[in-house]
């Protein structure tokens, strides 16, 4: 094959030519395309970092300017979007601000398209837009997740591609919205292609166009939105054709390859500074209730736990591995996905924690890897596995990854760099018929936007001020989604008292939305799409004694006097704790009151009937009994807590008073210091892990568990590699060798 | 983006959460500075009330030790308990406590509705048998094996990234050895 990059660059042919010289010379070398030396950045830095910038600038405003030429509010309000340019074997060289590792994406649908003789059969040419929101073949996270590529000539020569990402409204299945919830195979995904030729001449096809029409309830939005990526790609594409001409097609070519390679080196000392080599474990659980959904699909009918496990190897070399081994099963429900779409989870952290002091591009892929065994959630041995809403789920995979990481930083000093990270989001979503016959999807991203960060090991975690997945936090104006979606007003948005993982420092507090629907026409339905639900934490394992998160909850209340109660003029709820609150202090009558700890069904909603959620809730960092008391007075005063939690979990006991009618906390300094000495000796009277143990091993051998808990152990067991996390469990109760549940 | 120098006293107040939001970032924004480590252990070492070497800490309270007589590697708490051999998982040395009625977890998660699952998930809290500290949580199905955190490869970290070989290099393979504790118990069953 190819000696060196030179060899390649002079001698290569077609893309295909370049992809396999890539990954041999990177396989073989251990470096990208086997670059020794960054032979530009060293002969003229400054030209180097020039040369950078300006491609960086292009896809900086390339968002900037499509977003506002033309764009659906979806597309506008949140940062889940993403451009980038490419190289022509698809590795990222330059992303604008937003969800930064769809870049895994990218790699994965070049590749294929690449790999499957696109080049001959439909063509690559100059002019041709490419699109795709398929998991299996394109890395897609799910099918709301809708990606354009535009290849870029420069006098005839393929140097690159412009490539950007965005979530649409609506993605056409069964279950309205962009994240089903309820899917049994890939066929109830909604809308899924794989890379597809969809224009020429920077024109999209009018099929295209018709195709959105015809299988999505949201055709405007989503038309809005693909014409919003093309224009940024067309952006790039002019620009970087301008940075050709000035610094010309040579240096292009050499430098973007050191770029990424000069990526890759900043990524092997960051991983050396910040680490410790080692093994670090994470679980988590997300829960599956499936059971009495549906007659017409028996194998769905169901309630178990996808159980992530991840073992994450820090070697000495350095690399990471995370390895997920231990993994449940794919199974007939919405949340598994495909490993570019998981990898675009599991490399958060690395965007988050590796990338600040050098490029972001895909350097950083080539030593941190994932492992996920065959036929696990994340690999299903399937191409007909259902992945409409794999970020259920992968989203706690890459929190997994983020603690671990954590740890790490810890053992190192770094403390400012230490958090206990949960990747917990919601959504609402649905679909409707207005009175004069409209029908509509839509979604609601509010808590996709942002969600409260957990606790450092020296403060608290900030509500609604984070996602683990973009830089751009923002949970988008309420004005804003209320004109989206005809019926949905807001009646209050607020933080949720209590509801955090609480610590010596407690992770930000969720936050909750009440949407009160207001003639909603002929018909609305309305379900969720998101991360985890409160039956199972989001992470398993809370950071040094501090509690993880707890999960969303959602209540819906239906046929109440609401309606009257706000003619009359009477407070009305702001948040779901309050709507209970209002219930049991019959200040609202309802006929039909749900909570949901797992994911609702598909609603109907009349007017005056009211859906709220609590969400974005983060991870507590230690023991709460080291907590200051006095930061434990603050938070009742501040009405974040409750006098239950301070006393139950923090040991602190406050004098209450009212002063001109406001309740005030004080610390009672005696009574609390008593209360935690009480309960440390309780502690200390608790039982051994040997002697819990001993009886918990019976209750193992017995199987004493409920179904779903034993279906997740056997489905664990399962995979391609299955078979050693049975072992481990079978080493870990000290069972029989051929031990099955 | 700049590099500075982290002092130790700097260190303590970012331990002790008096550090300013504004020097936090700062920290954030820089460069990492490379002695951040040993400082760290300085000011570790000189808060613990006995003397054996820190080599590690994984967690607030519990730390990878060389005993100062017997010069043996053992995780240890804080107050001083230990906890054996740095390779067996210290969890399964401590005391437990474990939720499984929404009555008790309501006295961590709150609201009810933000509980989880009792049967599906139950909440196990881990302590130091020598000073009740609340050292780990757990929150999984009934039957989970307890987790192990964290097993650091300290022979590999301080030979070839601080290039500063422990003077036992060698002695302790980088092992998991939780089993070898569980298989002492399973004799006693
Ligand atoms: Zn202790």
């Amino acid at each position: 094959m190819f000696k060196d990059l030179d060899d390649v660059l002079k001698n290569a042919k077609s893309l295909k030519d370049l992809l396999a010289a890539r990954d041999e010379l990177t396989q073989k070398t251990g470096t990208y395309y086997g670059i020794q030396e960054l032979k530009l950045k060293e002969e003229d830095p400054l030209k180097f970092e020039q040369f950078y910038a300006e491609l960086h600038s292009v896809v900086l405003r390339a968002r900037e300017h499509s977003r506002l030429i033309t764009a659906s509010p979806g597309g506008r309000e949140m940062g889940e979007s993403l451009w980038s340019l490419c190289t022509p074997d698809g590795d990222t060289l330059a992303n604008s601000l937003g969800f930064s590792t769809h870049m895994v994406a990218y790699r994965k649908a070049i590749r294929f398209m690449i790999e499957n003789g696109y080049e001959e059969n439909p063509g690559i040419n100059e002019g041709d837009i490419f699109s795709t929101d398929d998991g299996n073949t394109a890395g897609a996270p799910h099918p709301g997740d809708t990606y354009t590529y535009l290849p870029i000539f420069f006098d005839g020569e393929m140097v690159g591609w412009a490539a950007a990402v965005n979530h649409i409204m609506e993605a056409g299945a069964p279950v309205a919205g962009s994240w089903p919830g309820f899917a049994v195979d890939t066929t109830m995904d909604g809308l899924v292609f794989p890379p597809m030729k969809v224009g020429e001449n920077y024109t999209p096809a009018r099929w295209w166009e018709e195709l959105w029409k015809a299988r999505t309830r949201a055709p405007v939005f989503n038309i809005l939105d693909d014409k919003m990526r093309l224009t940024g790609c067309m952006y790039i594409e002019q620009g970087v054709k301008e940075i050709i001409k000035k610094y010309g097609l040579d240096y292009y070519k050499r430098a973007i390859r050191e770029v990424i390679e000069e990526t890759r080196r900043a990524i092997v000392e960051n991983i050396k500074t910040l680490c410790v080599p080692g093994v670090y474990e994470g679980t988590s659980f997300r829960v599956v209730k499936y059971k009495g959904l549906s007659q017409v699909w028996p194998h769905a009918d169901k309630d178990f736990m996808l159980h992530t496990r991840m073992t994450v190897r820090i070697s000495p070399e350095p690399k990471i591995l995370g390895d997920l081994t231990g993994t449940s099963k794919w199974d007939y429900c919405a949340f598994n996905g495909y490993p570019g779409g998981a990898d675009i989870a599991f490399y958060l952290p690395v965007t988050g924690n590796f990338l600040n002091n050098t490029k972001m591009t895909s350097g950083l892929f080539y030593d941190i890897r994932s492992y996920y065994p065959e036929g696990c959630t994340y690999n299903p041995d399937t191409p007909y596995a259902a992945f409409s809403n794999i970020w259920a789920q992968s989203m706690s995979m890459g929190a997994l990854h983020w603690n671990a990481l954590t740890r790490a930083f810890y053992a190192r000093g770094f403390l400012e760099e230490c958090i206990s990270c949960e990747g917990d989001w919601a959504g609402i979503q649905g679909a409707g018929t207005l009175a004069n016959g409209q029908q509509y999807g839509f979604t609601n991203f509010e808590q996709v936007g942002g969600v409260a960060q957990g606790a450092y090991p020296f403060r608290d975690g900030i509500p609604v001020a984070w996602a683990m997945w973009t830089q751009l936090c923002n949970i988008g104006n309420q004005e804003e989604w209320e004109y989206l979606i005809p019926p949905f007003f807001y009646l209050g948005r607020r933080l949720v008292k209590d509801f955090c993982g609480h610590g010596k420092y407690r992770g930000g507090l969720g936050l909750s939305s009440v949407h009160w629907i207001v003639q909603p026409g002929r018909d609305l339905y309305i379900s969720r799409g998101g991360a985890g639900m409160a039956q199972t934490p989001f992470v398993a394992i809370g950071q040094c004694g501090g509690y993880p998160a707890p999960n969303s909850w959602y209540v819906a209340l239906r046929n109440s006097n609401l309606n009257e109660k706000i003619k009359e003029g009477l407070p009305y709820p702001r948040s779901a704790d309050e709507i209970l609150e209002y219930v049991n202090e019959g200040k609202i009558e309802a006929k039909d009151l749900q909570i949901f700890k797992a994911d609702p069904p598909q609603l109907r909603m009349e007017d005056g009937d009211v859906f709220s959620d609590a969400s974005g809730a983060a991870g507590g960092w230690g023991d709460p009994l080291e907590r200051d008391p006095y930061m434990v007075i603050n938070d009742l005063n501040n009405e974040w807590i409750s006098e239950k939690i301070a006393y139950t979990c923090y040991g602190v006991v406050a004098k209450k008073s009212s002063i001109d009618g406001k309740v005030r906390y004080e610390l009672d300094v005696e009574s609390t210091e008593k209360t935690r000495e009480e309960r440390k000796k309780a502690r200390l009277s608790c039982q051994s892990v040997k002697d819990w143990w001993m009886k918990e091993r019976k209750r193992v051998i017995n199987k004493d568990f409920i179904e779903p808990v034993r279906y997740t152990y056997k489905s664990s067991f399962s995979t391609k590699d299955g078979e050693k996390f049975r072992q481990y469990y079978v080493g870990f109760w000290q069972l029989d060798k051929d031990f099955e549940l | 983006m700049e590099k500075i120098e982290v002092s130790k006293e700097m260190i303590k107040k970012l331990m002790d959460g008096v550090l300013s939001d504004q020097e936090v970032l700062m920290l954030q924004n820089s460069y990492k500075d490379h002695d951040r480590f040993l400082k760290y252990l300085e000011v570790l070492q000189e808060r613990v009330p006995w003397d054996d070497k820190i080599l590690m800490r994984l967690s607030e309270h519990v730390y990878i030790v060389q005993k100062k007589d017997t010069g043996e590697r053992i995780s240890k708490c804080t107050c001083g308990y230990e906890f054996g051999d740095y390779r067996v998982n210290w969890k399964l040395n401590c005391l437990i406590n474990v939720r499984k009625t929404i009555e008790e977890m309501s006295e961590v998660y709150h609201p009810v509705p933000a509980c989880p699952e009792p049967e599906w998930q139950e909440i196990r809290e881990f302590f130091c048998p020598g000073c009740g500290t609340q050292l780990a949580v757990e929150v999984v199905p009934p039957g989970y094996p307890i987790l192990f955190e964290f097993l650091p490869d300290l022979d590999s970290f301080y030979k070839e990234w601080l290039h500063s070989p422990l003077p036992d290099h060698g002695k302790y393979r980088f092992e998991d050895k939780s089993l070898t504790l569980i298989e002492k118990w399973s004799k006693e069953v």
